[in-house]
């Protein structure tokens, strides 16, 4: 990998002046379809980070050299990326490639339209953008690239380049330190899961002689049902369908299970009992961990990398002993002895191709072209890992950073977190892991990749991930957040079993009916 | 009626004095500095008003943008018909109606009131200081009223919760309780938005002439008679004005405020015309749908604002227009 050598200095005012210019210049995107041969790549991404990264700086450029094509990227802030899919698709300034973070309906009724090319018998011929069994041996997990293509597609029409991501990453992230101080062990089934709750609350975990902890920390969940919650999490625990599966040959939501009210039951003892924060209903998702960390609450359930994130966050507060606060659990077992594991949809979205910034199948072919290097060994270590010898190092098989306190590598570093969201990393994860800092991340760490494999033994799969049906299309986000929101009723006392059973029923009454139908013929049609 | 009566009444019309008719053509040429000045103001409502109305449109389609506003099929009144049936239709006009209500009953006299409180004050610089601390609310952002509002009022350790728990022995959960969620919206409003609107009446009250006042003390009026006869009567037509101004907003109960405040737990009573708009909309990409409930949120706020200026007309003769 080559790099520029000359000075950068500035580059921090630079990036900053140029993000918003990229926003203003890439927004407009090619103005009109251009020769057969392209020679700059528009793309519309996500951002996730503070900064843009700079069109001139030293990531983009190695990227544009590792593809042959410039590159003008669009680079949309995460919390309106949503939003502005759905206003992109209404205009007629579509980029080459468009990040799409999920099937919304607006993206959905486009692509069926016609509106993005259809990909299903196209990535055959890119051994980059296909299934490798061979890959992802680094996570030890195994993956199934073929069904995430298939999860990824509308109804098994592939509009997009998927975007792979851990396929299982549920765990119970706990203090360690209470755990120590009550002389309790971490929680494997949900029964257990509710002793410790109970105990953070009562027992006094952090010995200050007051009644001021609780067990489990839940933040107002963004998403509506099916979308990882806490809540969705212990569902499926309980051996409720994740989202919506199969019982007695009929695809059914994971609602209609007597394991999902079950599940609901032991929450809202949970929340009874004040084990439970009170401010459930509300508290902003963006500062779940500052209960956690204040040592107001002990418990979160969510994905395991939030493990790493808090124990860097104690790092702050006790650089020496910051180990002994952390530590987590993977999926419970759940009342019936068996373990049922919550997966991810094992993609984030994917890489679709709209066909009016890309008209001809040659100009398809070079943009493919370039998504397929970009998910080369090569390419996927310069998007994840960045310049090797320049910011890091590869030390055991993990790479290891280099001159962290540079400015300019810290710049770079920046970048390359951006530009992780292109990376598809569709043949398997082949760049390196960043090395866990020290002893207390590495053994977490090797923890986070024991529980994982042992998980995804037991995965609890939603097969309708492929199916689109018309009337979920048009009404299925309305009749979604009737569940979401029903549950949550339940727990704070507005609605007792019967009506929470009434507000499921509504589900069904006002347009789920038809959306079960239409599943079940959608899946049957999938062979 | 037959047509030798209806000629001869169009004959005097037809025949004014002859030193008066100027063509058509002289009369733009005399006044053509004048026409050439209307230009950019006829030219920003053609283009950015009038315009993008064509876009309305869609709501009469199945719009999808890859085939355009032409080739969209045309499904007549399908989009207000589903509105119309839809089951979240009688909750959200309810909640939008109820919420436009309590603004009118609240929000709309509170800047009056101020104002009038404001106008008795004797002390120039305790009036001076009060007017522009009641303005600042005014420019802060709805994010950051309502993250103030989530830390005063946030369940268990909010500073107006733990007021409330010590006085009513529980804690009335502001920010879930449904029957909360409306006093926190019209408190927020009032909070934000009366200073503001205490301006346009103080202006009309600067200009009351002051010997009114003096010949009314004179005739040994006190301070409410004085308030009833001649200040108020003073400011009525900026008053009805004011109205028929609201009434054509009143359907716009504000997108950010409301979004913002919504949870699960409230979310019955919360949402209205606005929000949902966006959730249909821009979340879940339904263009055509959420056009018509824009469109017929904009037809109910027209009639409101014709309504309202014949009912202003009707009783007090100074309308709007």
């Amino acid at each position: 990998m080559t790099t520029k050598s000359s000075a950068r200095t500035g580059r921090a005012l630079a990036a900053a002046a140029a993000a918003g210019a990229v926003l203003l210049t890439a927004a407009c995107g090619p103005d009109e379809p251009e020769a057969a041969s392209l020679t700059t790549l528009t793309v519309m991404a996500p951002l996730l980070e503070t900064q843009a990264p700079d069109p001139e700086g030293e990531l983009q450029t190695a990227v544009e050299e590792l593809i042959g094509k410039d590159l003008d990227i669009t680079w949309v802030p995460n919390a309106e990326y949503g939003d502005k899919t759905t206003v992109t698709l209404a205009s007629d300034q579509l980029p080459h490639v468009m990040v799409v973070q999920g099937k919304t309906p607006a993206f959905v009724q486009s692509a069926e339209a016609g509106a993005f090319w259809d990909l299903t018998d196209k990535l055959g011929d890119y051994p980059n953008l296909t299934a490798n069994p061979a890959a992802d041996q680094r996570s030890g997990v195994p993956i199934d690239t073929e069904t995430i293509q298939l999860n990824a597609s509308v109804n098994g029409t592939v509009y997009g380049v998927f975007r792979l991501r851990d396929a299982m990453r549920t765990a119970v992230v706990l203090r360690k330190d209470w755990l120590d101080a009550l002389g309790l062990d971490a929680p494997t089934t949900t029964d257990e899961l509710y002793e410790v709750a109970k105990a953070f609350s009562e027992q006094d975990p952090d010995g200050n002689g007051q009644d001021d902890t609780y067990g489990i920390v839940v933040p107002k969940w963004p998403g509506s049902y099916g979308t990882s919650a806490p809540y969705d999490v212990i569902e499926t625990w309980f051996g409720a369908p994740n989202a919506w599966g199969e019982v007695d040959g009929e695809l059914v939501p994971g609602f209609a299970t007597e394991e999902f009210f079950e599940a609901n039951a032991y929450v809202k003892k949970m929340v009874d009992e004040g084990i439970v924060n009170p401010d459930y209903a509300t508290l902003d998702s963006g500062t779940w961990n500052d209960p956690f960390v204040q040592g107001k609450g002990g418990i979160i359930i969510d994905v395991s990398s939030r493990a790493g994130v808090l124990m860097g966050l104690f790092k702050e507060q006790d650089p020496e002993g910051y180990g002994d606060y952390v530590t987590m659990e993977g999926n419970l077992v759940g009342p019936d002895g068996d373990r049922h594991s919550y997966p991810t949809p094992g993609f984030n979205g994917f890489l679709a191709i709209p066909k009016s910034s890309v008209p001809t199948e040659e100009m398809l072919a070079e943009v493919l072209t370039v998504l397929d290097t970009m998910s080369s060994e090569e390419g996927q270590i310069l998007l994840n890992n960045g310049i090797e010898g320049r910011n890091f190092e590869v030390v055991d098989g993990f790479a290891r950073g280099l001159d962290e306190e540079d400015p300019e590598i810290e710049l770079l570093n920046a970048d390359i977190r951006a530009f992780a969201q292109l990376g598809t990393n569709t043949n398997g994860y082949q760049a390196y892991t960043a090395l866990p800092a020290g002893d207390p991340e590495l053994e977490l760490w090797n923890h986070r990749q024991e529980i994982h494999t042992r998980d995804s033994e037991t995965v609890v799969a939603n097969p309708t991930l492929p199916l689109v049906s018309p009337t979920q299309v048009e009404r299925g986000a309305t009749l979604d957040q009737i569940v979401a929101d029903a549950r949550i009723k339940y727990y704070a006392g507005q609605l007792d079993e019967a009506g929470f059973r009434a507000e499921v029923q509504r589900w069904f009454d006002e347009g789920g009916d038809e959306i079960v139908t239409e599943m079940n013929e959608l899946y049957a049609g999938l062979g | 009626m037959t047509t030798t009566t209806a000629v001869p009444q169009a004959v005097p019309q037809a025949a004014p004095p002859p030193s008066r008719r100027v063509p058509l053509l002289t009369r733009l040429a005399r006044h053509r500095w004048l026409f050439l000045l209307l230009v950019p103001g006829i030219a920003y409502f053609a283009l950015f008003k009038y315009w993008p109305m064509y876009g309305v449109t869609i709501a009469f389609q199945d719009y999808l943008p890859v085939l355009g506003f032409a080739d969209s099929p045309w499904v007549g009144l399908k989009h207000f018909d589903r509105l119309f049936t839809s089951p979240e239709f009688p909750r959200i006009l309810g909640n939008t109606l109820v919420l436009a209500l309590l603004n009118v009953v609240f929000v709309f006299p509170a800047p009056i009131a101020v104002a009038l409180l404001l106008n008795e004050l004797r002390v120039g610089l305790l009036k001076k200081f009060v007017q522009t601390a009641i303005y600042i609310p005014h420019f802060l952002s709805w994010t950051i009223v309502a993250s103030l509002t989530y830390l005063l009022f946030a369940l268990g350790d909010g500073a107006v919760t733990q007021l409330a728990t010590s006085a009513f022995g529980q804690d009335p959960q502001f920010l879930t309780a449904p029957e909360w969620f409306r006093p926190v919206i019209i408190l927020q409003t009032l909070w934000k938005s009366t200073g503001w609107g205490t301006i346009i009446y103080l202006a009309a009250l600067a200009g009351v002439d002051q010997h009114l006042y003096e010949a009314a003390r004179i005739d040994g009026a006190n301070r409410w008679q004085q308030l009833w006869h001649i200040t108020l009567p003073a400011i009525r037509s900026t008053i009805v004005v004011m109205a028929i101004l609201l009434s054509g907003n009143l359907l716009d109960t504000g997108f950010e405020q409301i979004y913002l405040m919504t949870n699960s737990l409230n979310r019955e009573v919360a949402d209205v015309f606005d929000t949902y708009v966006y959730f249909t909309g821009i979340t879940q990409g339904a263009y055509s749908y959420s056009t018509a409930i824009g469109l017929f949120k904009a037809l109910v706020g027209i009639v409101l604002i014709f309504g309202s200026n014949w009912l202003a007309k009707r009783f007090s003769q100074n309308g709007l227009f």
